[in-house]
């Protein structure tokens, strides 16, 4: 039942994610978006590494052998975070010079070339 | 000599490009002027070397290095591995090429920045090498995205708003593609238990019928075909490389692009060969996909004027015709992907040359604003039009060999996709003629549909010598017109490889590997011999009458322009309006191809 919730979730996370970006007049906006769709990738990946009644893959203060979370998955959603996070600065330096430049964040309003 | 038995080196292509990009950046306030220049061409030349180097001397097995020493125990994966195949091999060596011309093209185009535009292209190609040479598909993803945001930044490094909105496009549809790319992995790795292509394989060839396996496979496809810019998700392309300066375009254009198809081909034919299920949707679903998307692009791009966004559309016309070579999925039409793949890169990337030289010498990109104003320097015009006549299907050289393979491979497999070949390949043919003709040429007074289409007046730094943007151009193009009949039995050998990468075939008996390698493969060689010959005649022909057409107009009685304007007017302003420029509009047609892809998978 958990595991339903969680695929669920993930789904939910995706299409609005998407929906935000497909109906968004903001570039701000639109990015914040983008990251609820990375949202979706990170529950995914938590989702499928998860073992119930485990501990954290950390076996310092308790012996090897011991029930524990994948820990692949858990590196690779550290991964992933650095790539969001690079990729949310870069757009946002743009969205930031593309203010400068138009004085506006419209999506609707600015076109990359004119007719 | 060779470096081959020094397994060690394996890596170097991907790391001497990271340290130097490192060092360039610390140091780049105290670096003279032209220094970072003259390191960033020996370290792409140094990594073309090596990675040619192991392309040539790579037997039947590819070289492995794994990283760390964590070699694989007990049949278990733990580490994360490096596995060199001629086909991988040869694409890093031309990638490096690329960057060697393209650095030298833009020599002295960034001087108020120091170095970080050098920085920049050299994580780009180390991310590109790494793409083509990893065995591992987390890895893989963390090179595409190393590949990616370098691009990003690249793209918008102008600041002009068309720059920026074209960046801001690319970014955010390319990183939407990165997270099914990342949802697809990780429903792979919770069926699998790894991440190893060859641990992969296996586990799908255990479990060949499994939906979940389908439904990564789904998701890890759309991620590289966003990338590869395939119909529906294709107008990013003409927004970023309409608008990236023409040393990135050159890039973008001629081996970033097609990479995405080319991490498509290892998917298919290495994680999922064993699956029956993957390989029907991928044969009807990309074939489809790559028919329409080469048929779209070459008529968008006769429909375009600026000149850089008009040759982005040829980019995905001409992408198009290798996923009908990858398609049907036997060594025919690898070996044509592979082929087509460098021989289109050869060419693209002298003609986004030749429009950062018209960019810099005649200050625009607008075909119309600037008929006859190139006829000072005509032979550039001559070099255009080869290259305009190469895109049409001139049979010469490596892209010959790529649209043989191709064509036979698609009538072998199915009659729809030559036709689209021919077509896509007549159009852009055809249209970078005409823009060859206008500029140069001083004809084509009366414009087309293409005055409908949006334009903006850019410019690059115009006082670099003409010699140094002038040679790498050349250079590209005699490589791509060059006889290349040598370079056959190669890259059959590098197709062959790239099929049999994972070899679960004996696992697996009479599998969809199995299947699919005899009859279709054998007929593939030996179809439409007819085709063969005429085949590039036909388009090339097909291109010049278009050209002459649309140069002639003038000639024509205008009341037959006016009608003739009448009855495509709309139709071009629907398929303009379709590549707008909006972003959501794009991201709906990623949610469109989603469902495509759904509806397809579900009843395979």
């Amino acid at each position: 039942m958990t595991g339903m919730l969680c695929w669920a979730t993930v789904a939910w996370l995706l299409g609005i994610g998407l929906y935000g970006i497909v109906t968004s007049r903001n570039y701000v906006h639109l990015v914040g978006c983008l990251s609820v769709v990375q949202a979706s990738t990170y529950l995914l990946l938590l989702g499928i590494g998860y073992r119930w009644q485990a501990g954290p893959p950390i076996f310092y203060d308790h012996p090897p052998g011991t029930p524990a979370v994948d820990p692949v998955v858990q590196a690779l959603v550290l991964t992933d975070i650095v790539i969001g996070a690079t990729v949310t600065a870069l757009l946002l330096a743009l969205v930031l010079r593309l203010h400068k430049r138009t004085g506006s964040l419209d999506a609707g309003s600015i076109r990359p070339l004119s007719r | 000599m060779s470096v081959w038995g020094l397994p060690g080196l394996v890596p170097l292509p991907v790391v001497l490009p990271l340290v130097v990009a490192g060092v360039l950046l610390a140091f780049s306030k105290l670096l003279p002027a032209r220094l970072p220049d003259a390191i960033a061409v020996l370290t792409t030349v140094t990594v073309s070397g090596l990675c040619a180097d192991f392309a040539l001397h790579i037997g039947d097995q590819p070289l492995v290095y794994w990283f760390g020493g964590w070699t694989p125990r007990d049949g278990q994966v733990l580490g994360i591995s490096f596995a060199v195949d001629p086909a991988g091999a040869i694409l890093g060596a031309f990638s490096g090429l690329l960057f060697t011309c393209s650095l030298i093209f833009a020599w002295g185009y960034y001087d108020e920045v120091h170095a970080h535009f050098h920085v920049l292209m050299l994580l780009f190609m180390a991310g590109m090498v790494g793409f083509c040479l990893t065995h591992d598909l987390f890895n893989m993803f963390v090179w595409f995205e190393v590949m990616s945001v370098a691009a990003f930044a690249l793209t918008g490094y102008a600041l002009r708003s068309s720059s920026l909105v074209g960046a801001l496009n690319f970014t955010v549809i390319n990183t939407i593609g990165s997270y099914l790319i990342l949802a697809g992995i990780g429903l792979l790795y919770a069926q699998g238990g790894a991440l190893d292509f060859s641990a992969l394989a296996q586990a799908v060839a255990k479990t060949p019928a499994d939906p979940v396996l389908t439904a990564a496979f789904a998701l890890v496809a759309m991620g590289f075909l966003i990338k590869a810019a395939q119909v529906p998700f294709q107008p990013w392309l003409a927004d970023a490389h309409a608008v990236a300066p023409s040393p990135v375009s050159v890039i973008f254009s001629g081996i970033m692009v097609p990479l995405g198809l080319f991490g498509l081909a290892r998917m298919v034919c290495d994680v999922f060969a064993a699956s029956p299920e993957v390989h029907r949707v991928a044969t009807t679903l990309l074939l489809g996909m790559g028919a329409l998307t080469a048929v779209l692009g070459g008529v968008m791009a006769l429909i375009q004027r600026h000149i850089k966004r008009l040759l982005a559309f040829s980019t995905i016309s001409h992408t198009g015709i290798m996923m009908i070579g990858l398609a049907s999925l036997n060594r025919v039409g690898l070996a044509g992907l592979l082929a087509y793949l460098i021989g289109h890169g050869l060419v693209k990337a002298s003609l986004f040359m030749v429009a950062g030289i018209i960019e810099a010498r005649c200050v625009g990109t607008d075909e119309i604003g600037l008929r006859g104003a190139g006829r000072p320097f005509w032979a550039v015009g001559i070099v255009m039009a080869v290259g305009a006549l190469m895109l049409a299907g001139l049979p010469l050289g490596l892209m010959k060999i790529g649209s043989e393979q191709i064509v036979g491979a698609a009538h072998a497999f199915r009659q729809g996709g030559t036709g689209a070949v021919l077509i896509g390949a007549a159009c852009t043919g055809a249209a970078v003629l005409r823009v060859a003709g206008r500029v140069f040429g001083g004809f084509g007074p009366v414009p087309g549909e293409e005055k409908r289409a949006p334009t903006e007046q850019e410019r690059e730094k115009a006082d670099r010598p003409l010699s140094l943007m002038l040679a790498p151009t050349l250079l590209l193009l005699m490589l791509a017109v060059l006889p290349a009949e040598s370079g056959r039995a190669f890259l059959d050998h590098a197709a062959t490889m790239l099929r049999h990468a994972s070899d679960v075939r004996d696992l697996v008996p009479g599998s969809a590997t199995g299947g699919l390698a005899s009859p279709s493969a054998r007929r593939g060689e030996l179809a439409a011999p007819v085709m063969r010959t005429i085949g590039p005649w036909i388009s090339v022909g097909l291109a010049i009458v278009i050209a002459v057409y649309h140069l002639g107009r003038s000639r024509i009685q205008p009341a037959i322009n006016k009608g003739v304007d009448r009855v495509l007017g709309p139709w071009v302003e629907v398929l303009q309006g379709l590549h707008g420029g909006l972003i959501g509009d794009y991201v709906a047609w990623v949610v469109v191809g989603l469902a495509v892809f759904a509806v397809t998978c579900a009843f395979a």
